[in-house]
């Protein structure tokens, strides 16, 4: 186990003050403005523990919602929503390799699961639908909502093409995750990646999760695990639609769309012109058309001459 | 309820009453507060009265109104 030379410096139970860039201790970086940070989430090594969400709830004194039995195996919380953050998909897998099958690879359960968050997009369409300029851009590459300044419009929700941001009807406001933008400032790791017992979900710098994440790939393809990939990396799947790439991407062993993600999410401000250029020309098509009728009706003679 | 907030988050806060009890709070939308007036009042611990509703789907109370007590409210005053 690796443990950094600085760890050595804090042997105590009881800290009196918080530790100068403790992530470096606990996630390996040191977080520095400028630079671009994200999360890889490994779904090969998520157990369902939801340890994630309660630490997103935690952090960020997010109330809980969906009270009572959503009636979907062991999943409490349904999906991603303005007071949930973190959200652990539970997939069944059925036919060939599911469960419920008589036969079955040795060792395979027969479940996928994934630790869902908001995919903190390079282009991300949210900031780009928003009027009023809430959502922004982090020194540390990751989108917030800035809560003085949403007016509850509404407009982030449709325009995310992974169905992220939420508004909240108690406080009428956009909420998704910030990443614990406080807690970069802090030099802190995200709450959820900090708690997760197995490192399904890694928070570092993005070109080093990249690289991670390639190198994982080919340890499982090596393995024989031949469906596994990348989703939100550079020209992969996710990242498609002019995305260019995801802060937040994941390694998946299935489709995209078994996890509850679009195989190909787009921009939506990339369909304004050929929307606008559509409308128009069928604008102008009605005008000639009206034009075009208005002059042969004139050209007809009276009636009864 | 009444008692100090020991914890801010956007609009969200935990107010302790006086039996050391924790309570979470959201900010009303139609609320006579800001989420940017929450962080003062946690700094400086102030004691505050919260006039709220209860939420529905939600384990949280609706904060509607925040008043200052004690001697901070004395000073205003």
């Amino acid at each position: 186990m690796n443990v950094h030379p600085r760890a050595r410096d804090y042997t105590q139970s009881s800290l009196g003050k918080l530790i100068p860039d403790e992530s470096e201790l606990t996630a390996g970086v040191k977080i520095e403005p400028g630079k671009q940070y994200g999360f890889f989430t490994d779904t090969t090594v998520c157990i369902g523990c939801k340890a994630c969400e309660v630490a997103c709830k935690e952090w960020n004194n997010l109330p809980a919602d969906n009270v009572g039995l959503t009636g979907h195996s062991y999943d409490n919380t349904g999906a991603l929503s303005a007071n949930t953050w973190r959200h652990v998909n539970f997939i069944e897998e059925t036919g060939g390799k599911g469960v419920r099958d008589n036969d079955q690879n040795p060792f395979q359960s027969g479940w996928l699961m994934m630790s869902d968050v908001c995919k903190h997009c390079h282009h991300a369409p949210c900031m780009e639908a928003c009027p009023t300029g809430a959502l922004f851009k982090t020194e540390f590459d990751t989108v917030v909502v800035q809560q003085d300044i949403c007016n509850g419009c509404g407009y982030c929700v449709p325009a995310c093409p992974f169905g992220v941001v939420d508004v909240s009807k108690a406080d009428g406001k956009a909420h998704k995750c910030t990443l614990c933008y406080d807690r970069l400032k802090g030099g802190l790791e995200p709450a959820c990646a900090k708690s997760c017992p197995t490192d399904s979900i890694q928070f570092g710098e993005l070109s080093d999760l990249q690289a991670r994440a390639k190198t994982r790939v080919k340890e499982l393809h090596d393995r024989g695990v031949h469906t596994a990939y990348t989703y939100g990396t550079p020209d992969g799947p996710g990242a498609t639609g002019d995305m260019q790439y995801l802060n937040a991407f994941f390694l998946l062993t299935d489709r995209p769309e078994a996890y509850n993600l679009p195989a190909a999410p787009t921009r939506p401000s990339n369909r304004i012109a050929p929307a606008l250029t559509a409308g128009l020309m069928t604008l102008a098509g009605l005008a000639l058309a009206a034009v075009a009728l208005m002059a042969s009706s004139r050209q007809e003679p009276p009636h009864g001459r | 309820m009444e008692g100090v907030i020991t914890i801010v988050q956007e609009g969200r806060f935990q107010l302790s009453d006086e039996r050391g009890v924790s309570h979470q709070f959201v900010l009303d939308r139609a609320a006579l507060a800001e989420t940017e007036q929450l962080r003062p009042l946690q700094s400086r611990q102030a004691r505050v009265r919260v006039k709220y509703t209860d939420a529905s789907g939600l384990i949280s109370l609706i904060a509607h109104r925040i008043e200052l007590l004690g001697p901070e409210a004395m000073e205003r005053l």
